[in-house]
């Protein structure tokens, strides 16, 4: 590391930003493939109805709602690394909070299409704002669902602030080295930064106030989703250990979400110098140690459940991993063994046992292993906002309403489109912008000065 | 054929239609223009926006139930009890209810139809009819004209015989798949009497029933339905209820009824019966003669308990227990019929019961002569198949056929296909497609009976009427008409003076008139019964009949039960009768109650028979017998012996329109064509059949989620010594069973319900504004509900509930908003069915309101959970947070397939996709009373608003309100407060515990679970 030179990392950096190889072009086409996709699929399914969509009754919510809040939980990483790391001085966010950053924006903006897509009229969503209108309709502040609205935008737009003010200096650098259109591009956006002591002491500043605004949001922004469930009657969602279980899991699947990004990135940009094994091993001990919080609170709501006597709560807790409680006989004869089951397991091994091997330090350090648990990660996390959507809705309070759910190939269009919107944004995204914080990089390093070692 | 309405019909109605339509339009809907009338029609008060009603006669099924249907903007938009009605006193079940789906029913022919070949070709009406009278004219013997009709009672029936005279045709043939000359044949030989007399049901404390489905199609269900009620309900006041058992080889919704089934052997009931009727004479006798006596118990001697155990594999303690109920009761009745009790011994089944009534002296009393039912004018079935024969053997030249379906309704032995193409003219005067229809040559469709004059007399003193409540659907002529017209171009002179069959009518109505003893002008007498429906008389009659002992020497019946497999039990369906409702939407969409299946056939096994074949819930089997094939679901079910297996009749339709056809399987193919010899009905229960599962699960659509409520308490129930005593159940109530079964998961019973707590928010009645003066509630009275599902097509008819078909109802996605929930209580034999009506509760504290983030539930001042369409943006939090699950979502826009749509009520918005939709106690009504009560210038009296669930219910289990009154029918009957709670020992609230505050509480079932004292 004594190797690295601010120019080194101005060139490592904006190398990134020279015409790219044929295989982004690749890349580019498809995601923006699948991102096509899922508004092919999301155009049939207003034209037709959401009947289209798995979702029934009784289980009024399935994958869309799953997607919204698995997107919001990849969404809490980049805050909570530029921010709350931030404020706690930890050294080793800087390489990659600008990836997480942009992650945080793209997911934000992603799952709060989700809320758009699952209504049954999307062109009256906009009915969830309260605007002063002539026929003196007002919003229903009681319902979690308004919550969410002023939630989401409030994080998104704080985001997106603290986002852009990141990017500011790193935008006057690239200015500098631009020509033509790009430069005119980069000089407007760089807002008349001239790198003046003056500019970096009221910077220095306003980030310090924007990341401490920024991180109470990142503690309500999920504990605010979590009430959409919470909130309600249903057994499996109605639970008050909902805030705190929904915050960990958002930071557990946010910060695998970084790994999964960060670990390819690193290989094709070359910045193993930046991002070191200790940057991802500070991250995998983060895992590490919210995938416990995560474990532990799917205990305590079976341990609850078993304690409560509560026949509703016994009901679900025994069905998502056993599936029909007892011996139904003959008359039944449904699948004991379903999705619902297989989704359950699915989220215990991907969230608990997974990330146990990060007990080691020769596992946290190996990129393969680190980002094969990321995914695993993501993938269980998927499923645990499933198993909590679907699950519940499916085995409540009356068995007369028992019902089931199966996802439709328009759920997996809109899906997968998601994941498209999501990572053509990224791949944008890393090609347009610097996806390293040049200015916070060099704070790290030692200052080029030509005599060394007075330190003030 | 299909969508030819004239233009100026299709204007009246668009006005009509405009307001909804407009709501419809949406966001994606193009605009339609609004038509005002320029002229109203001055034939009527006419009033836009007021619904005129005519009362007129149900012809769904032969039990002519007393019919009101409301017409708006001269369209009928909904069918009702005629309250006037002495057999069904307001209420109808859930076919006649749907009956406006007959009237509306896409598979309706448009217009006279000529066969050309294998295509049809629409021909103009007259010269349909010249055809048809040219080829009567061109008869060389007018004896082979022959005609076949489905309906021959009344004056119409009369009608029929005067036409067949005037053109020299045989006699008529009236074809009832389902008849009851069984019944007729027994009483003839036992007592002199070849007719149905009244069962007093309403009489009897000790009810034993013989595998009829009274409850179902047997008879006069909703007359049975309303004594079955007054019998076995319970007397709060008293604490005692009547005693139902049901011996049977099935359970259908009657036996799920009753308070113990016994199950037997198929084809035994006789010998039950007999061995019943000789323990009761040696118990009393005393209503019979001694020396009557003697002869009696020489008779019954060889039918001891022993011998009976045998025969029916029903254990003698039972037997005896069963016996000493009979006898014991201070009044009994013993029913028989049904197809169950239709063998080739049916005849000798009925004068076995006959004989057990007879000892235990209920002739008279419980089963009454003299005010006979005339309910079944059907020809027995050996007739049928003399006119099979004839026409085989070339000797029907013109067979006309007129709302008779034999080619689906009887079995394929009987070789109706194969004589029908001899037939050189098949002349269908049948209104909508059905098979024989399309076998025909030349088809004139007819009206369906609420487009048509006519009259029935269901029983003695019950003269009812039949009027045209509307215009025609289409412009065609009712059946009647078309035969005077053709009688004339036939050259017959006797119809000169008769123009229409108005006049026909009208003249055979002067008759009445002197029968009934009115002495008005004709004019006035016939005004007046138009609006009444028809002239209702008590009949007072001594009912009582003489054992005739002659019914001792007849020969013993045949019936054993050839062949090896499982006994075929083919029952008669709640929904489709014999079939003939199989065309209605609504009734392929409504589950049947038990099976809770949809637009399907199945196949009830017993679990233990199951098991030794190796056949799962749902699988596919083949079922075969020795006639033929079909492929249906096995359906584990209790109520079926285990050495049976039974198939519901009505489905497995090929030509009857789209939504029939393809629809489970036509249960008749199975079966031989064989009658009782002694009556000529048709034997349903003569056959056995092999079971084959097949390596695939059927697409068996059923709405329940679980058969077990896991000690839930959804549905309640207590015992009579409970009531007696005045305690309520403890907490656990209801699934004593099912705790046990939930106790695998780890749970007990004990603790699972907790009283609710005090709440922490002031309650709604003390919101200024709220629940005065109306708070609108509902009780739902467990023990008298039977699970009917009149209720539920009612709400479909009243509110424009969408039809779905069965694979989006697969889905979860039927749009009932009101369901019968079914639970299954214990195993084998002593098992129970527990059904309940489940609706939206209108709570108080509601869990959709506070999530709905537009306001498009909320709670209105009058206590209802108001749901606005317009608003509302389709999140389905309300629905998830419901913990009833009543909500439905249009997760499509639906179609209301023409003419269908003309049936929409205009004062039920009509919802698109998108959209939330539930009960709210049909505001529509609660806001017509509330005009007319405003305009009167007085609040909105107790009873004045009836939901279209309430309104037909036959039990009267439903009862609504309003709960701010305290001397209001239903706060009577479902009281608040704590005191009222301590009070009143059956009620309860469905998932009371949840703090829900639902408006409508439900009355515990009250289970008799041992013998009771007379």
């Amino acid at each position: 590391m004594t190797a690295i030179r601010y120019a080194d990392v101005n060139a490592d950096v904006l190398r990134t930003l020279v015409r790219p190889k044929p295989a982004y072009y690749l890349l580019v086409i498809g995601f923006a493939s699948a991102l096509m996709l899922g508004a092919l699929s999301l155009a049939i399914q207003i034209d037709v109805g959401l009947g289209l969509s798995g979702i029934s009754h009784p289980v009024g919510w399935g994958v869309y709602i799953t997607n919204f809040v698995f997107w919001i939980g990849i969404g809490h990483a980049g805050t909570l690394i530029s921010a709350v790391f931030f404020l706690t001085r930890a050294p080793w966010r800087a390489p990659v909070y600008r990836a997480a950053e942009a992650m945080t924006v793209f997911a934000v903006m992603t799952a709060g299409l989700f809320p758009l897509i699952h209504v049954g009229r999307i062109w009256y969503a906009y009915w969830l704002i309260p605007y002063p209108n002539q026929r003196l309709l007002w919003v229903n502040f009681k319902s979690p669902l308004l919550w969410d609205v002023f939630a989401v935008t409030t994080y998104l737009t704080i985001s997106i602030t603290f986002f852009v003010i990141g990017l500011v200096p790193d935008i006057a650098a690239m200015r500098d080295n631009a020509k033509g259109l790009r430069k005119l591009i980069y000089t407007s956006l760089a807002l008349g930064w001239n790198n003046s002591y003056q500019q970096w002491l009221h910077y220095a500043r306003g980030y310090l106030l924007l990341a401490a605004l920024a991180t109470p949001l990142v503690f309500s922004v999920h504990s605010i989703v979590s009430w959409d469930f919470a909130m309600s009657l249903i057994p499996g969602w109605h639970t008050t250990i909902f805030a705190p279980y929904f915050v960990a899991g958002a930071i557990f699947s946010g910060l695998a979400m970084v790994l999964t990004i960060v670990i390819p990135m690193r290989a094709v940009f070359g910045m193993e110098k930046y991002v070191t094994p200790h940057v991802m091993q500070s991250m995998a001990k983060t895992i590490l140690f919210t995938s416990i919080i995560v474990g532990y609170a799917y205990a305590t709501e079976f341990f609850i459940a078993w304690y409560s006597g509560n026949p509703f709560e016994r009901g679900i807790f025994y069905f998502r991993p056993f599936g029909e409680i007892g011996d139904l006989d003959p008359i039944a004869g449904k699948g004991q063994f379903n999705f619902a089951q297989w989704s359950f397991w699915t989220m215990v091994f991907c969230n608990v046992i997974s990330p146990l091997p990060l007990w080691r330090y020769k596992i946290r350090t190996n990129v393969w292993a680190l980002f094969l648990i990321s995914i695993l990660i993501n993938i269980g996390m998927w499923f645990e906002r499933f198993n909590i959507v679907v699950s519940s809705l499916q085995r409540d309070f009356n068995p007369a309403n028992w019902g089931s759910y199966a996802f439709t190939i328009v759920e997996w269009g809109i899906t997968i489109g998601s994941f498209g919107f999501f990572f053509t944004l990224f791949v944008l995204f890393a090609r347009a912008m610097p996806i390293m914080a040049l200015a916070e990089v060099k704070e790290g390093l030692e200052a080029p000065r030509r005599h060394p070692a007075q330190h003030h | 054929m299909g969508n030819d309405i004239q233009r100026r019909d299709f204007f009246k109605v668009l006005a009509a239609t405009g307001a909804a339509t407009a709501a419809v339009a949406g966001c994606a809907d193009p605009p339609e223009k609004l038509i005002p009338y320029l002229v109203p029609p001055t034939n009527i008060e006419f009033v836009p926006g007021h619904p005129v009603e005519y009362a007129t006669t149900c012809m769904e099924c032969p039990a002519a139930c007393g019919m009101v249907v409301k017409t708006r903007e001269g369209r009928a938009i909904k069918a009702e009890g005629n309250p006037d009605h002495p057999g069904n006193a307001g209420a109808l079940c859930v076919r006649g209810q749907a009956s406006l789906q007959t009237l509306y029913n896409p598979a309706r022919l448009a217009s006279a139809l000529v066969r050309e070949g294998t295509t049809w070709k629409a021909v103009p009406w007259t010269q349909a009819e010249t055809t048809l009278a040219e080829r009567i004219r061109g008869l060389s013997d007018r004896r082979q004209l022959v005609y076949l009709t489905g309906n021959g009672a009344g004056t119409r029936g009369r009608f029929l015989d005067a036409w067949l005279a005037a053109l020299g045709g045989a006699p008529k043939l009236v074809f009832e798949p389902l008849g009851q000359q069984n019944i007729k044949a027994a009483n003839d030989q036992s007592f002199r009497r070849p007719e149905i007399p009244q069962y007093r049901i309403e009489q009897a404390t000790f009810l034993l029933n013989f595998g009829s489905d009274f409850l179902e199609t047997w008879l006069n269900p909703v007359r049975q339905a309303r004594a079955f009620a007054a019998m076995h309900a319970i007397d709060d006041a008293k604490r005692s209820k009547g005693r139902f058992v049901h011996v049977g080889p099935h359970v259908s919704l009657t036996g799920a009824n009753a308070d113990q089934w016994v199950a037997i052997r198929p084809g035994s009931e006789r010998i039950l019966a007999l061995a019943l009727a000789r323990e009761v004479l040696q118990r009393r006798g005393k209503s019979v003669s001694p020396p009557e006596a003697a002869r009696l118990r020489e008779y019954l001697a060889p039918y001891t308990l022993e011998s009976a155990q045998d025969a029916t594999g029903v254990a003698k303690d039972r037997i005896a227990q069963l016996a000493r109920e009979f006898a014991g009761a201070r009044s009994s009745l013993a029913l028989a019929g049904g197809t169950l009790a239709a063998s080739e011994a049916g005849t000798a089944t009925q004068v076995a019961v006959n004989l057990l009534n007879h000892v235990a002296g209920n002739l008279g009393k419980t089963v009454h002569f003299g005010e006979a039912q005339q309910i079944d004018h059907g020809a027995p079935f050996s007739e049928v198949l003399a006119l099979v024969k004839r026409m085989q053997a070339g000797a029907v030249q013109l067979l006309i056929v007129d709302g008779a379906n034999p080619l689906h309704a009887l079995p394929a032995t009987a070789g109706f296909a194969d004589a029908l193409a001899k037939v050189p003219t098949v002349v269908s005067l049948s209104p909508a497609w059905d098979e024989t229809t399309s076998k025909a040559h030349l088809v004139l469709p007819g009206l369906t009976f609420l487009e048509s004059w006519g009259d029935a007399f269901p029983q003695k003193g019950v003269n009812a009427l039949v009027q045209p409540v509307m215009a025609p659907v289409y412009p065609l002529k009712s059946v009647e008409d078309t035969l005077l017209a053709v009688a004339r171009a036939a050259g017959a002179t006797q119809f000169e003076k008769t123009a229409t069959y108005y006049d026909y009518l009208r003249a055979a109505w002067a008759g009445v008139q002197k029968e009934v003893g009115n002495r008005e002008a004709f004019d006035v007498f016939w005004r007046k019964a138009l609006q009444a429906g028809g002239v209702f008389q008590q009949v007072s009659a001594s009912g009582a009949v003489r054992l005739d002992l002659r019914v001792l020497a007849e020969p013993a019946p045949r019936g054993k039960l050839a062949g090896t497999g499982l006994v075929l039990l083919p029952t008669a369906s709640l929904r489709h009768h014999d079939g003939r409702g199989a065309r209605n939407p609504w009734l392929q969409e409504i589950p049947d109650p038990i099976s809770q299946v949809v637009w399907d056939s199945w196949a009830d096994i017993h679990p233990t028979t199951a098991k030794r074949l190796g056949i799962a819930h749902g699988q596919a089997i083949r079922v075969k017998s020795p006639y033929g094939e079909v492929e249906t679901a096995a359906y584990l079910h209790y109520g079926v012996h285990e050495d049976a297996i039974a198939i519901p009749l009505g489905q497995g339709r090929t030509d009857s329109g789209r939504d029939a056809d393809q629809r489970g399987v036509n249960v008749m193919t199975l079966l031989p064509a064989v009658h009782d010899p002694a009556s000529g009905q048709f034997a349903f229960v003569t056959t056995r059949v092999s079971v084959e599962p097949l390596p695939h699960q059927a697409f068996l659509v059923q709405t329940d989620g679980s058969p077990r409520q896991l000690g839930r308490g959804i549905i309640q129930q207590m015992s009579l010594e409970q009531v007696a005593k005045g305690e309520a159940p403890a907490a656990g109530h209801g699934g004593e069973v099912a705790a046990a079964a939930a106790g695998a998961a780890g749970q007990s019973a004990a603790g699972t319900v907790h009283a609710r707590a005090a709440s922490f928010y002031p309650p709604r009645e003390r919101t200024p504004g709220y629940h005065d003066p109306y708070r609108w509630g509902m009780s739902v009275d467990g023990d008298r509900c039977t699970g009917c599902s009149a209720c539920v097509a009612a709400c479909y008819a009243e509110n424009n509930i969408p039809v779905v078909g069965k694979e989006r109802v697969g889905l979860g996605r039927e749009m009932s908003w009101l369901r019968i929930e079914r639970f299954i209580e214990g195993r084998g034999e002593e098992y129970q069915t527990l059904l309940q009506p489940m609706f939206c509760q209108q709570c108080s504290n509601a869990g959709c309101e506070p999530v709905c983030p537009v306001y498009a539930t909320y709670h209105n001042p009058e206590g209802l959970n108001a749901q606005v369409y317009n608003r509302c943006v389709g999140t389905r939090y309300c629905s998830n947070n419901c913990a009833y699950k009543v909500r439905r979502f249009n997760w499509f826009n639906y179609e209301f397939k023409s003419p269908l749509h003309l049936q929409l009520n205009p004062d039920v918005t009509v919802r698109s996709k998108g959209v939330m939709e539930k009960c709210t106690f049909c505001v529509q009504r609660i806001q017509h009373a509330r005009l007319k009560a405003d305009g009167e210038g007085r609040p909105i009296k107790d009873g004045e608003v009836q939901p279209a669930c309430v309104q037909t219910c036959p039990t009267r289990a439903l009862t609504f309100g309003n709960l701010a009154d305290p001397a209001s029918e239903v706060s009577r009957k479902s009281m608040r407060g704590e005191e009222a709670r301590q009070k009143r020992v059956r009620q309860y609230e469905v998932l009371e515990e949840l703090a829900n505050l639902p408006a409508v509480t439900y009355q515990r079932r009250v289970r008799v679970t041992t013998e009771q004292e007379a």
